[in-house]
Protein backbone atom coordinates (compact mmCIF):
# COMPACT_ATOMS: atom_id res chain seq x y z
CA UNK A 1 0.00 0.00 0.00
CA UNK A 2 1.26 3.15 0.21
CA UNK A 3 4.03 4.03 2.81
CA UNK A 4 7.80 4.52 3.01
CA UNK A 5 9.27 0.86 2.36
CA UNK A 6 10.83 1.26 5.47
CA UNK A 7 9.52 -2.07 6.65
CA UNK A 8 10.07 -3.83 3.20
CA UNK A 9 13.67 -2.48 3.59
CA UNK A 10 13.66 -3.79 7.23
CA UNK A 11 13.03 -7.51 5.64
CA UNK A 12 15.72 -7.12 3.23
CA UNK A 13 18.36 -6.25 5.87
CA UNK A 14 17.86 -9.31 7.91
CA UNK A 15 21.52 -10.04 6.35
CA UNK A 16 21.77 -13.09 9.10
CA UNK A 17 18.64 -14.68 7.61
CA UNK A 18 18.03 -13.94 4.39
CA UNK A 19 19.09 -17.24 3.02
CA UNK A 20 17.68 -18.79 5.40
CA UNK A 21 14.26 -16.56 4.46
CA UNK A 22 14.34 -17.77 0.58
CA UNK A 23 14.95 -21.39 1.50
CA UNK A 24 11.95 -21.73 3.78
CA UNK A 25 9.61 -19.31 1.68
CA UNK A 26 8.51 -19.42 -2.26
CA UNK A 27 8.51 -15.96 -2.78
CA UNK A 28 6.13 -15.13 -6.03
CA UNK A 29 5.11 -11.36 -5.85
CA UNK A 30 7.66 -9.14 -3.82
CA UNK A 31 8.33 -5.96 -5.66
CA UNK A 32 11.35 -4.35 -3.90
CA UNK A 33 13.13 -7.59 -4.22
CA UNK A 34 12.41 -9.38 -7.70
CA UNK A 35 11.96 -8.26 -11.04
CA UNK A 36 9.90 -11.49 -11.68
CA UNK A 37 6.46 -11.49 -9.89
CA UNK A 38 3.15 -13.04 -10.32
CA UNK A 39 0.53 -10.68 -9.17
CA UNK A 40 -2.44 -13.27 -9.51
CA UNK A 41 -1.35 -16.18 -8.16
CA UNK A 42 -2.50 -17.31 -4.87
CA UNK A 43 -0.63 -16.70 -1.50
CA UNK A 44 -0.38 -18.96 1.44
CA UNK A 45 0.79 -15.69 3.60
CA UNK A 46 0.56 -11.93 2.32
CA UNK A 47 2.77 -9.33 3.94
CA UNK A 48 1.14 -6.16 3.54
CA UNK A 49 3.00 -2.86 4.30
CA UNK A 50 1.43 0.32 4.23
CA UNK A 51 -1.66 2.29 4.61
CA UNK A 52 -4.61 2.57 2.71
CA UNK A 53 -4.71 5.82 1.34
CA UNK A 54 -6.39 5.80 -2.25
CA UNK A 55 -9.34 4.08 -3.76
CA UNK A 56 -6.10 2.41 -6.09
CA UNK A 57 -4.63 1.21 -2.69
CA UNK A 58 -8.01 -0.39 -1.57
CA UNK A 59 -8.87 -2.21 -4.89
CA UNK A 60 -5.20 -4.02 -4.91
CA UNK A 61 -5.58 -4.75 -0.84
CA UNK A 62 -9.17 -6.67 -1.85
CA UNK A 63 -7.11 -8.24 -4.18
CA UNK A 64 -4.52 -9.25 -2.08
CA UNK A 65 -6.92 -10.22 0.88
CA UNK A 66 -8.81 -13.06 -1.86
CA UNK A 67 -5.55 -14.35 -2.64
CA UNK A 68 -3.89 -15.23 0.24
CA UNK A 69 -4.79 -17.40 3.29
CA UNK A 70 -3.32 -15.27 6.12
CA UNK A 71 -3.03 -11.92 5.73
CA UNK A 72 0.01 -10.20 7.90
CA UNK A 73 -0.27 -6.17 8.45
CA UNK A 74 3.30 -5.22 8.71
CA UNK A 75 4.47 -1.89 10.13
CA UNK A 76 2.51 0.73 11.64
CA UNK A 77 1.26 2.10 9.01
CA UNK A 78 -0.32 -1.00 8.45
CA UNK A 79 -1.53 -1.98 11.61
CA UNK A 80 -2.51 1.40 12.71
CA UNK A 81 -2.99 3.84 9.95
CA UNK A 82 0.53 5.07 10.90
CA UNK A 83 1.33 8.87 10.13
CA UNK A 84 -1.01 8.58 7.19
CA UNK A 85 -3.30 8.51 9.35
CA UNK A 86 -1.90 11.13 12.10
CA UNK A 87 -4.88 12.83 14.21
CA UNK A 88 -7.51 10.41 12.28
CA UNK A 89 -7.42 13.27 9.52
CA UNK A 90 -8.82 15.66 12.77
CA UNK A 91 -6.71 18.53 10.89
CA UNK A 92 -9.41 19.21 8.08
CA UNK A 93 -11.10 18.21 5.57
CA UNK A 94 -10.12 16.41 2.66
CA UNK A 95 -10.55 18.73 0.38
CA UNK A 96 -8.99 21.15 2.01
CA UNK A 97 -5.89 19.27 2.71
CA UNK A 98 -5.85 17.86 -0.95
CA UNK A 99 -5.65 21.66 -2.32
CA UNK A 100 -3.60 22.66 -0.14
CA UNK A 101 -1.07 20.18 -1.14
CA UNK A 102 -1.75 20.23 -4.78
CA UNK A 103 -3.91 23.10 -5.78
CA UNK A 104 -6.26 22.47 -8.39
CA UNK A 105 -6.84 18.88 -8.53
CA UNK A 106 -10.01 18.14 -10.08
CA UNK A 107 -12.68 15.26 -8.80
CA UNK A 108 -10.78 12.60 -10.63
CA UNK A 109 -7.33 12.32 -8.59
CA UNK A 110 -7.30 9.49 -6.05
CA UNK A 111 -6.80 10.23 -2.50
CA UNK A 112 -8.50 9.17 0.41
CA UNK A 113 -8.59 9.46 4.14
CA UNK A 114 -6.07 7.49 5.16
CA UNK A 115 -7.22 4.17 6.52
CA UNK A 116 -4.91 0.53 8.24
CA UNK A 117 -5.46 -2.48 6.64
CA UNK A 118 -7.81 -3.82 9.42
CA UNK A 119 -10.90 -0.48 8.81
CA UNK A 120 -10.79 -2.51 4.85
CA UNK A 121 -10.00 -5.99 4.94
CA UNK A 122 -9.74 -9.05 7.49
CA UNK A 123 -6.66 -9.14 8.78
CA UNK A 124 -5.26 -11.97 10.36
CA UNK A 125 -1.67 -11.00 12.43
CA UNK A 126 -0.09 -7.51 13.02
CA UNK A 127 3.68 -6.66 13.40
CA UNK A 128 3.79 -3.26 14.13
CA UNK A 129 6.93 -1.01 14.24
CA UNK A 130 8.01 1.86 12.48
CA UNK A 131 9.65 0.10 11.05
CA UNK A 132 9.57 -3.09 12.25
CA UNK A 133 12.00 -5.00 14.08
CA UNK A 134 14.03 -7.70 12.38
CA UNK A 135 13.25 -9.54 15.40
CA UNK A 136 9.91 -9.68 15.36
CA UNK A 137 9.68 -10.26 11.52
CA UNK A 138 12.01 -13.34 11.73
CA UNK A 139 9.77 -14.83 14.72
CA UNK A 140 6.35 -14.34 13.19
CA UNK A 141 7.80 -16.22 10.07
CA UNK A 142 9.05 -19.07 11.79
CA UNK A 143 6.16 -19.09 13.78
CA UNK A 144 3.86 -18.81 10.56
CA UNK A 145 5.57 -21.69 9.06
CA UNK A 146 5.30 -24.06 11.84
CA UNK A 147 1.51 -23.30 11.45
CA UNK A 148 1.42 -21.20 14.83
CA UNK A 149 0.76 -17.46 15.23
CA UNK A 150 4.05 -15.84 17.01
CA UNK A 151 3.54 -14.35 20.68
CA UNK A 152 4.79 -10.48 20.81
CA UNK A 153 4.75 -8.47 24.06
CA UNK A 154 1.59 -6.61 24.23
CA UNK A 155 2.98 -4.65 27.59
CA UNK A 156 4.24 -1.43 27.32
CA UNK A 157 8.10 0.21 26.46
CA UNK A 158 8.34 0.63 29.85
CA UNK A 159 8.47 -2.56 31.17
CA UNK A 160 11.61 -3.37 28.46
CA UNK A 161 13.29 0.01 29.31
CA UNK A 162 13.02 -1.06 33.30
CA UNK A 163 14.81 -4.56 32.12
CA UNK A 164 17.26 -2.71 30.48
CA UNK A 165 17.69 -0.46 33.63
CA UNK A 166 17.48 2.76 31.71
CA UNK A 167 17.12 6.29 32.93
CA UNK A 168 13.51 6.99 33.41
CA UNK A 169 13.17 10.13 31.17
CA UNK A 170 9.19 10.78 32.10
CA UNK A 171 9.91 10.54 36.24
CA UNK A 172 13.35 12.01 36.13
CA UNK A 173 13.46 15.14 33.68
CA UNK A 174 9.48 15.50 33.47
CA UNK A 175 9.93 14.61 29.02
CA UNK A 176 7.08 13.68 26.86
CA UNK A 177 7.71 9.50 27.16
CA UNK A 178 5.24 7.61 25.32
CA UNK A 179 6.38 4.46 26.77
CA UNK A 180 3.45 4.01 29.32
CA UNK A 181 0.64 3.63 26.02
CA UNK A 182 3.44 2.27 23.30
CA UNK A 183 3.70 -1.27 22.55
CA UNK A 184 7.05 -2.97 23.90
CA UNK A 185 8.75 -4.68 21.42
CA UNK A 186 12.01 -2.60 20.15
CA UNK A 187 13.78 -3.04 23.57
CA UNK A 188 13.08 0.33 24.65
CA UNK A 189 15.33 1.84 21.73
CA UNK A 190 14.99 5.11 21.90
CA UNK A 191 14.82 5.85 25.74
CA UNK A 192 17.89 3.29 25.91
CA UNK A 193 19.73 6.13 23.57
CA UNK A 194 18.59 9.40 26.15
CA UNK A 195 15.59 9.67 23.82
CA UNK A 196 12.09 9.71 25.16
CA UNK A 197 9.85 7.44 23.14
CA UNK A 198 7.61 8.79 20.53
CA UNK A 199 5.03 5.78 20.32
CA UNK A 200 6.33 4.69 16.77
CA UNK A 201 5.09 1.12 17.21
CA UNK A 202 1.75 2.43 18.60
CA UNK A 203 -0.46 1.80 21.89
CA UNK A 204 -0.06 -0.91 23.79
CA UNK A 205 -2.72 -3.60 23.98
CA UNK A 206 -4.18 -2.13 27.47
CA UNK A 207 -3.49 1.46 27.08
CA UNK A 208 -5.36 3.61 29.82
CA UNK A 209 -4.71 6.72 27.78
CA UNK A 210 -7.15 8.51 30.25
CA UNK A 211 -4.89 8.13 33.43
CA UNK A 212 -1.83 9.08 31.32
CA UNK A 213 -3.30 12.35 29.78
CA UNK A 214 -3.80 13.27 33.64
CA UNK A 215 -0.51 12.28 34.26
CA UNK A 216 0.96 14.84 31.58
CA UNK A 217 -1.70 17.27 32.61
CA UNK A 218 -0.74 17.23 36.04
CA UNK A 219 2.95 17.39 34.78
CA UNK A 220 1.90 20.49 33.09
CA UNK A 221 2.51 19.61 29.37
CA UNK A 222 -0.92 20.93 27.60
CA UNK A 223 -3.38 17.96 26.71
CA UNK A 224 -3.53 19.03 23.04
CA UNK A 225 0.31 18.70 22.93
CA UNK A 226 -0.08 14.75 24.18
CA UNK A 227 -3.29 13.69 22.05
CA UNK A 228 -1.10 15.52 18.77
CA UNK A 229 1.90 13.61 20.08
CA UNK A 230 -0.38 10.01 20.95
CA UNK A 231 -2.15 10.47 17.55
CA UNK A 232 1.33 10.70 15.24
CA UNK A 233 1.45 7.08 14.57
CA UNK A 234 -1.92 5.88 15.24
CA UNK A 235 -5.50 7.24 15.53
CA UNK A 236 -7.17 6.42 19.03
CA UNK A 237 -9.28 3.46 17.79
CA UNK A 238 -7.44 0.16 17.99
CA UNK A 239 -7.11 -2.63 15.10
CA UNK A 240 -8.46 -5.18 17.56
CA UNK A 241 -6.33 -8.16 16.36
CA UNK B 1 29.14 -15.27 64.29
CA UNK B 2 32.55 -13.58 64.25
CA UNK B 3 32.82 -9.63 63.78
CA UNK B 4 35.75 -8.05 63.18
CA UNK B 5 36.46 -3.98 61.80
CA UNK B 6 38.24 -2.98 58.16
CA UNK B 7 40.05 0.36 58.22
CA UNK B 8 38.34 2.33 55.54
CA UNK B 9 40.78 3.97 54.06
CA UNK B 10 41.95 0.03 52.88
CA UNK B 11 38.72 -0.52 51.58
CA UNK B 12 39.91 -0.27 48.04
CA UNK B 13 42.85 -2.72 48.88
CA UNK B 14 40.07 -4.97 50.63
CA UNK B 15 37.95 -5.09 47.22
CA UNK B 16 40.88 -5.80 44.72
CA UNK B 17 41.49 -8.54 47.25
CA UNK B 18 37.77 -9.75 46.91
CA UNK B 19 38.56 -9.95 42.95
CA UNK B 20 39.37 -13.73 43.62
CA UNK B 21 36.04 -14.63 44.58
CA UNK B 22 34.83 -13.81 41.26
CA UNK B 23 34.00 -10.71 38.81
CA UNK B 24 32.87 -7.32 41.42
CA UNK B 25 29.79 -5.94 40.84
CA UNK B 26 28.92 -3.36 42.69
CA UNK B 27 26.42 0.33 42.71
CA UNK B 28 27.71 2.92 40.12
CA UNK B 29 26.02 6.22 39.00
CA UNK B 30 24.18 6.27 36.32
CA UNK B 31 22.92 10.05 34.99
CA UNK B 32 22.09 10.81 38.91
CA UNK B 33 20.52 7.23 39.53
CA UNK B 34 22.32 4.24 40.38
CA UNK B 35 22.90 0.75 39.07
CA UNK B 36 25.06 -2.61 39.67
CA UNK B 37 27.72 -2.89 37.30
CA UNK B 38 30.94 -5.03 36.74
CA UNK B 39 33.50 -2.14 38.46
CA UNK B 40 35.82 -1.07 36.05
CA UNK B 41 37.50 1.47 38.45
CA UNK B 42 37.24 1.57 42.11
CA UNK B 43 36.41 5.12 42.04
CA UNK B 44 33.81 5.02 40.25
CA UNK B 45 31.80 2.48 42.99
CA UNK B 46 29.54 4.52 45.06
CA UNK B 47 28.56 2.69 48.07
CA UNK B 48 26.74 6.06 49.65
CA UNK B 49 24.04 5.07 46.99
CA UNK B 50 20.36 5.25 48.11
CA UNK B 51 19.04 2.15 45.61
CA UNK B 52 20.30 0.78 42.16
CA UNK B 53 17.36 0.86 39.47
CA UNK B 54 17.15 -2.53 39.41
CA UNK B 55 17.55 -4.79 42.41
CA UNK B 56 19.95 -7.87 42.52
CA UNK B 57 17.31 -9.97 41.52
CA UNK B 58 18.69 -8.95 37.85
CA UNK B 59 21.81 -11.17 38.59
CA UNK B 60 20.16 -14.48 39.64
CA UNK B 61 16.97 -14.23 37.49
CA UNK B 62 17.82 -12.13 34.83
CA UNK B 63 15.06 -10.14 32.66
CA UNK B 64 15.26 -12.58 29.50
CA UNK B 65 17.32 -15.77 29.38
CA UNK B 66 17.00 -18.68 27.66
CA UNK B 67 16.29 -21.86 29.71
CA UNK B 68 17.12 -24.60 26.90
CA UNK B 69 16.58 -25.64 23.85
CA UNK B 70 14.33 -28.21 21.83
CA UNK B 71 14.75 -30.13 18.93
CA UNK B 72 12.83 -33.31 17.49
CA UNK B 73 15.28 -36.36 18.21
CA UNK B 74 17.48 -34.43 21.06
CA UNK B 75 14.61 -33.55 22.77
CA UNK B 76 15.33 -30.92 25.16
CA UNK B 77 18.58 -29.79 26.16
CA UNK B 78 19.09 -27.62 28.99
CA UNK B 79 21.45 -24.41 28.47
CA UNK B 80 23.43 -24.10 31.36
CA UNK B 81 26.18 -21.71 30.17
CA UNK B 82 27.57 -19.01 32.48
CA UNK B 83 25.62 -20.34 35.35
CA UNK B 84 28.85 -21.40 36.81
CA UNK B 85 30.43 -17.49 36.49
CA UNK B 86 31.49 -16.43 40.12
CA UNK B 87 30.79 -12.89 40.93
CA UNK B 88 30.96 -10.85 43.90
CA UNK B 89 28.43 -8.34 45.03
CA UNK B 90 29.87 -5.44 46.75
CA UNK B 91 27.78 -3.09 48.59
CA UNK B 92 24.29 -4.81 48.75
CA UNK B 93 21.85 -3.08 51.20
CA UNK B 94 20.48 -5.03 53.97
CA UNK B 95 16.74 -4.82 52.11
CA UNK B 96 18.41 -6.17 49.25
CA UNK B 97 19.97 -9.22 51.19
CA UNK B 98 15.82 -9.44 52.66
CA UNK B 99 14.78 -9.66 49.15
CA UNK B 100 17.34 -12.01 47.93
CA UNK B 101 16.34 -14.23 51.07
CA UNK B 102 12.91 -14.33 49.98
CA UNK B 103 13.70 -15.35 46.24
CA UNK B 104 15.40 -18.16 47.91
CA UNK B 105 12.14 -19.63 49.16
CA UNK B 106 10.53 -19.75 45.92
CA UNK B 107 13.02 -20.73 43.39
CA UNK B 108 15.09 -22.71 46.35
CA UNK B 109 12.37 -23.95 48.50
CA UNK B 110 9.65 -26.55 47.29
CA UNK B 111 10.04 -26.03 43.79
CA UNK B 112 13.70 -25.65 43.06
CA UNK B 113 15.16 -23.83 40.25
CA UNK B 114 18.24 -24.99 38.57
CA UNK B 115 19.09 -21.95 36.91
CA UNK B 116 18.51 -19.49 39.92
CA UNK B 117 19.84 -21.38 42.43
CA UNK B 118 23.39 -21.88 40.47
CA UNK B 119 23.83 -18.64 40.05
CA UNK B 120 23.29 -18.06 43.74
CA UNK B 121 25.71 -20.70 44.61
CA UNK B 122 28.37 -18.63 42.71
CA UNK B 123 27.61 -15.09 43.89
CA UNK B 124 29.17 -13.56 46.99
CA UNK B 125 27.36 -10.63 48.68
CA UNK B 126 29.12 -8.29 50.47
CA UNK B 127 26.51 -6.17 52.51
CA UNK B 128 26.59 -2.71 53.49
CA UNK B 129 25.03 -0.31 55.78
CA UNK B 130 22.77 2.57 54.63
CA UNK B 131 20.75 5.71 55.55
CA UNK B 132 17.36 5.56 54.91
CA UNK B 133 15.73 7.90 52.11
CA UNK B 134 12.19 9.43 52.00
CA UNK B 135 10.87 6.42 50.19
CA UNK B 136 12.48 3.87 52.17
CA UNK B 137 10.41 1.69 54.80
CA UNK B 138 12.46 -1.51 55.34
CA UNK B 139 12.55 -1.13 58.68
CA UNK B 140 8.34 -1.62 59.04
CA UNK B 141 8.76 -4.29 56.82
CA UNK B 142 11.13 -5.66 59.14
CA UNK B 143 13.90 -5.80 56.23
CA UNK B 144 16.62 -3.04 57.84
CA UNK B 145 18.32 -5.75 58.96
CA UNK B 146 19.69 -9.02 58.40
CA UNK B 147 20.70 -11.74 60.05
CA UNK B 148 21.54 -13.77 56.92
CA UNK B 149 21.99 -14.19 53.56
CA UNK B 150 25.38 -12.46 53.32
CA UNK B 151 28.84 -13.46 53.53
CA UNK B 152 30.35 -10.41 54.76
CA UNK B 153 28.36 -7.43 55.88
CA UNK B 154 30.04 -3.98 56.58
CA UNK B 155 28.59 -1.27 58.65
CA UNK B 156 30.33 2.49 58.91
CA UNK B 157 31.60 3.64 62.61
CA UNK B 158 33.81 6.52 61.55
CA UNK B 159 37.33 5.22 60.40
CA UNK B 160 36.33 1.51 59.98
CA UNK B 161 33.41 -0.60 58.92
CA UNK B 162 32.59 -3.07 61.65
CA UNK B 163 32.03 -6.45 59.97
CA UNK B 164 29.58 -9.00 60.31
CA UNK B 165 31.40 -12.49 58.97
CA UNK B 166 28.34 -14.60 57.36
CA UNK B 167 29.65 -17.47 56.02
CA UNK B 168 32.51 -19.38 55.57
CA UNK B 169 33.13 -17.86 52.21
CA UNK B 170 33.31 -14.63 54.26
CA UNK B 171 35.54 -15.33 56.65
CA UNK B 172 38.18 -16.98 53.39
CA UNK B 173 37.54 -13.47 52.29
CA UNK B 174 38.87 -12.21 55.87
CA UNK B 175 41.84 -14.40 55.18
CA UNK B 176 42.88 -13.68 52.13
CA UNK B 177 43.56 -10.08 52.91
CA UNK B 178 45.62 -11.10 55.40
CA UNK B 179 46.08 -8.45 58.76
CA UNK B 180 43.90 -6.68 57.17
CA UNK B 181 40.79 -6.89 59.39
CA UNK B 182 41.28 -5.91 63.08
CA UNK B 183 39.62 -7.48 66.31
CA UNK B 184 36.73 -4.76 67.40
CA UNK B 185 36.96 -2.73 70.27
CA UNK B 186 34.23 -1.83 73.22
CA UNK B 187 34.60 0.86 72.03
CA UNK B 188 33.20 -0.09 68.39
CA UNK B 189 30.55 -2.46 69.97
CA UNK B 190 29.01 1.43 71.04
CA UNK B 191 29.57 3.39 68.14
CA UNK B 192 27.91 0.52 66.33
CA UNK B 193 24.88 0.65 68.81
CA UNK B 194 24.95 4.50 68.53
CA UNK B 195 24.48 4.82 65.10
CA UNK B 196 21.82 1.73 64.76
CA UNK B 197 19.77 3.33 67.09
CA UNK B 198 20.04 6.94 64.89
CA UNK B 199 19.26 4.75 62.07
CA UNK B 200 16.08 3.66 63.54
CA UNK B 201 15.22 7.19 64.06
CA UNK B 202 16.08 8.17 60.56
CA UNK B 203 12.74 6.70 58.36
CA UNK B 204 10.57 8.93 57.64
CA UNK B 205 7.98 6.42 56.67
CA UNK B 206 6.42 3.49 58.60
CA UNK B 207 3.35 0.75 57.71
CA UNK B 208 2.13 -1.31 60.38
CA UNK B 209 2.47 -4.56 59.11
CA UNK B 210 0.79 -6.50 61.99
CA UNK B 211 -2.74 -7.96 61.15
CA UNK B 212 -2.39 -6.09 57.58
CA UNK B 213 -3.56 -9.58 56.40
CA UNK B 214 -6.70 -9.41 57.69
CA UNK B 215 -7.04 -6.12 57.13
CA UNK B 216 -6.63 -7.01 53.60
CA UNK B 217 -8.97 -9.68 54.19
CA UNK B 218 -12.09 -7.13 54.91
CA UNK B 219 -11.22 -4.45 52.50
CA UNK B 220 -11.71 -6.67 49.98
CA UNK B 221 -14.29 -4.78 48.67
CA UNK B 222 -12.60 -1.32 49.41
CA UNK B 223 -13.33 1.53 46.71
CA UNK B 224 -9.25 1.80 46.93
CA UNK B 225 -8.90 -0.81 44.80
CA UNK B 226 -11.10 0.56 41.77
CA UNK B 227 -9.33 4.30 41.99
CA UNK B 228 -6.06 2.75 42.00
CA UNK B 229 -6.83 0.65 38.98
CA UNK B 230 -8.22 3.46 37.16
CA UNK B 231 -4.76 5.31 37.52
CA UNK B 232 -2.44 2.21 36.80
CA UNK B 233 -0.92 2.53 33.47
CA UNK B 234 -0.29 -1.53 33.66
CA UNK B 235 3.34 -0.03 32.59
CA UNK B 236 4.90 -3.27 34.34
CA UNK B 237 7.50 -0.69 36.01
CA UNK B 238 6.73 -1.23 39.62
CA UNK B 239 7.23 -5.30 38.73
CA UNK B 240 10.14 -5.36 37.32
CA UNK B 241 12.11 -3.24 40.04
CA UNK B 242 10.49 -5.03 42.48
CA UNK B 243 13.45 -7.03 44.37
CA UNK B 244 10.61 -9.72 45.40
CA UNK B 245 8.64 -9.63 42.52
CA UNK B 246 9.22 -13.18 40.24
CA UNK B 247 6.79 -13.68 38.16
CA UNK B 248 7.92 -14.69 34.62
CA UNK B 249 6.78 -16.14 31.37
CA UNK B 250 8.26 -18.78 29.46
CA UNK B 251 7.54 -18.92 25.62
CA UNK B 252 9.35 -21.03 22.55
CA UNK B 253 10.93 -19.57 20.06
CA UNK B 254 11.62 -21.22 16.72
CA UNK B 255 14.30 -21.11 14.42
CA UNK B 256 13.38 -20.01 10.89
CA UNK B 257 12.64 -23.55 9.10
CA UNK B 258 12.65 -25.65 11.42
CA UNK B 259 11.49 -27.36 14.26
CA UNK B 260 13.74 -26.43 16.97
CA UNK B 261 14.87 -23.33 18.83
CA UNK B 262 15.23 -22.10 22.22
CA UNK B 263 12.38 -21.61 25.35
CA UNK B 264 13.07 -18.27 26.81
CA UNK B 265 11.82 -17.31 30.47
CA UNK B 266 11.38 -13.16 30.75
CA UNK B 267 10.11 -11.34 33.63
CA UNK B 268 6.46 -11.18 33.77
CA UNK B 269 3.82 -9.17 35.82
CA UNK B 270 0.90 -9.12 37.34
CA UNK B 271 -0.36 -5.90 36.66
CA UNK B 272 -0.66 -7.05 32.66
CA UNK B 273 -3.82 -7.81 31.07
CA UNK B 274 -2.56 -10.83 29.68
CA UNK B 275 -0.95 -12.24 32.79
CA UNK B 276 -3.98 -14.14 34.01
CA UNK B 277 -5.49 -14.95 30.25
CA UNK B 278 -5.51 -18.91 29.53
CA UNK B 279 -6.19 -21.12 26.39
CA UNK B 280 -9.61 -20.51 25.49
CA UNK B 281 -9.53 -16.40 26.06
CA UNK B 282 -10.81 -16.60 29.41
CA UNK B 283 -9.03 -13.85 31.68
CA UNK B 284 -8.89 -14.37 35.40
CA UNK B 285 -8.11 -10.45 35.94
CA UNK B 286 -9.56 -9.13 33.06
CA UNK B 287 -9.80 -5.92 34.85
CA UNK B 288 -7.38 -3.29 35.83
CA UNK B 289 -8.56 -2.72 39.02
CA UNK B 290 -8.19 -6.52 39.61
CA UNK B 291 -4.86 -6.55 39.14
CA UNK B 292 -3.46 -3.52 40.76
CA UNK B 293 -5.36 -5.65 43.83
CA UNK B 294 -4.16 -8.77 43.26
CA UNK B 295 -0.25 -7.49 43.55
CA UNK B 296 -1.40 -5.77 46.40
CA UNK B 297 -2.71 -9.19 47.62
CA UNK B 298 -0.04 -11.58 46.56
CA UNK B 299 2.79 -9.17 48.67
CA UNK B 300 0.80 -8.10 51.95
CA UNK B 301 -1.81 -11.09 52.05
CA UNK B 302 -0.41 -14.43 50.01
CA UNK B 303 3.03 -14.42 50.32
CA UNK B 304 2.54 -14.12 54.27
CA UNK B 305 -0.10 -17.20 54.46
CA UNK B 306 2.64 -19.33 52.32
CA UNK B 307 5.88 -17.52 53.82
CA UNK B 308 5.07 -16.22 57.11
CA UNK B 309 5.89 -12.69 56.51
CA UNK B 310 4.82 -9.66 53.44
CA UNK B 311 5.97 -10.64 50.10
CA UNK B 312 7.50 -6.85 50.29
CA UNK B 313 10.77 -5.49 51.56
CA UNK B 314 10.04 -2.30 51.60
CA UNK B 315 13.27 -0.98 49.41
CA UNK B 316 10.66 2.21 47.72
CA UNK B 317 11.89 1.10 44.57
CA UNK B 318 8.28 0.88 43.42
CA UNK B 319 7.18 4.17 44.68
CA UNK B 320 10.38 5.69 42.54
CA UNK B 321 9.27 4.27 39.45
CA UNK B 322 5.32 4.59 38.96
CA UNK B 323 4.70 6.94 36.38
CA UNK B 324 1.29 7.72 38.48
CA UNK B 325 2.59 7.94 42.12
CA UNK B 326 0.69 4.31 43.37
CA UNK B 327 2.75 4.67 46.84
CA UNK B 328 2.43 1.30 48.72
CA UNK B 329 3.12 3.22 51.74
CA UNK B 330 0.09 5.27 51.16
CA UNK B 331 -2.10 2.56 49.66
CA UNK B 332 -1.35 0.38 52.84
CA UNK B 333 -1.91 3.58 55.38
CA UNK B 334 -4.96 4.34 53.42
CA UNK B 335 -6.46 0.89 53.59
CA UNK B 336 -5.49 0.76 57.94
CA UNK B 337 -7.13 3.72 58.32
CA UNK B 338 -10.88 4.59 59.85
CA UNK B 339 -12.61 5.68 56.58
CA UNK B 340 -15.88 7.91 57.61
CA UNK B 341 -18.90 5.14 56.64
CA UNK B 342 -21.18 7.79 55.18
CA UNK B 343 -18.38 8.76 52.76
CA UNK B 344 -18.07 5.02 51.54
S1 LIG C 1 11.84 6.42 29.95
FE1 LIG C 1 9.82 6.25 29.01
S2 LIG C 1 9.71 4.11 28.40
FE2 LIG C 1 11.35 4.25 29.90
S3 LIG C 1 10.36 3.77 31.88
FE3 LIG C 1 10.36 6.02 31.62
S4 LIG C 1 8.35 6.44 30.69
FE4 LIG C 1 8.73 4.27 30.41
S1 LIG D 1 11.16 3.55 22.05
FE1 LIG D 1 9.22 4.30 21.21
S2 LIG D 1 9.76 5.61 19.48
FE2 LIG D 1 11.58 4.40 19.99
S3 LIG D 1 11.47 2.59 18.63
FE3 LIG D 1 10.46 2.04 20.56
S4 LIG D 1 8.29 2.51 20.22
FE4 LIG D 1 9.46 3.60 18.64
S1 LIG E 1 6.62 -3.70 46.65
FE1 LIG E 1 7.82 -1.81 46.27
S2 LIG E 1 8.75 -1.28 48.24
FE2 LIG E 1 8.03 -3.41 48.38
S3 LIG E 1 9.83 -4.62 47.81
FE3 LIG E 1 8.65 -4.30 45.93
S4 LIG E 1 9.53 -2.47 44.98
FE4 LIG E 1 10.25 -2.52 47.13
S1 LIG F 1 4.41 1.36 38.04
FE1 LIG F 1 2.46 2.31 38.61
S2 LIG F 1 1.39 2.62 36.64
FE2 LIG F 1 3.06 1.17 36.26
S3 LIG F 1 2.09 -0.85 36.51
FE3 LIG F 1 2.98 -0.28 38.51
S4 LIG F 1 1.29 0.68 39.63
FE4 LIG F 1 0.71 0.65 37.47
Amino acid sequence: MTGCAGDQLVMLNCEDQLLDVVAALDIRDFLMASSGNDEECPLDVALVEGAVLTRRDEEKLNRVRERAKLLVAVGTCAVWGGVAAMDGGRDGDRARLLAETYGPTGAAYDSTPARALHEVVKVDFNISGCPIEKEQFISALSHLLNGNAPLFPQYPVCTECKMRENNCLLIEKGEVCCGPLTVAGCNARCPALNIACVGCRGPADDANTTSALAMFGEKGIPRDDIVRKLRTFAPMEGPGV
Amino acid sequence: MKILKLPKNKLDFFASVVQQFGEVHAPVEQNGQFAFQPVRRWSEVRLDYNRTILPPKKYFLPPRETLLQYAGDAGYVPVMEGLDKKIVLFGVHACDVYGLNLLDLVFAGAYRDPYYQARRRNAAIIGIECTPDEHCFCRSMRADFVEQGFDLFLFDIGDYYFTLVGTALGDDMVLATGPLFEPVSHQDVEEYKRRSARKREAFRLHVEIRDLPEIFEMEYSSDIWQGLGERCLSCGSCSMVCPTCYCYEVADEVQLGSREGPRARTWDSCLFATHALVAGGENFRKTRPSRVKFRFYHKQRGFVAEYGRPGCVGCGRCIVACPVKIDVVEVLNQLRSVQNVASR
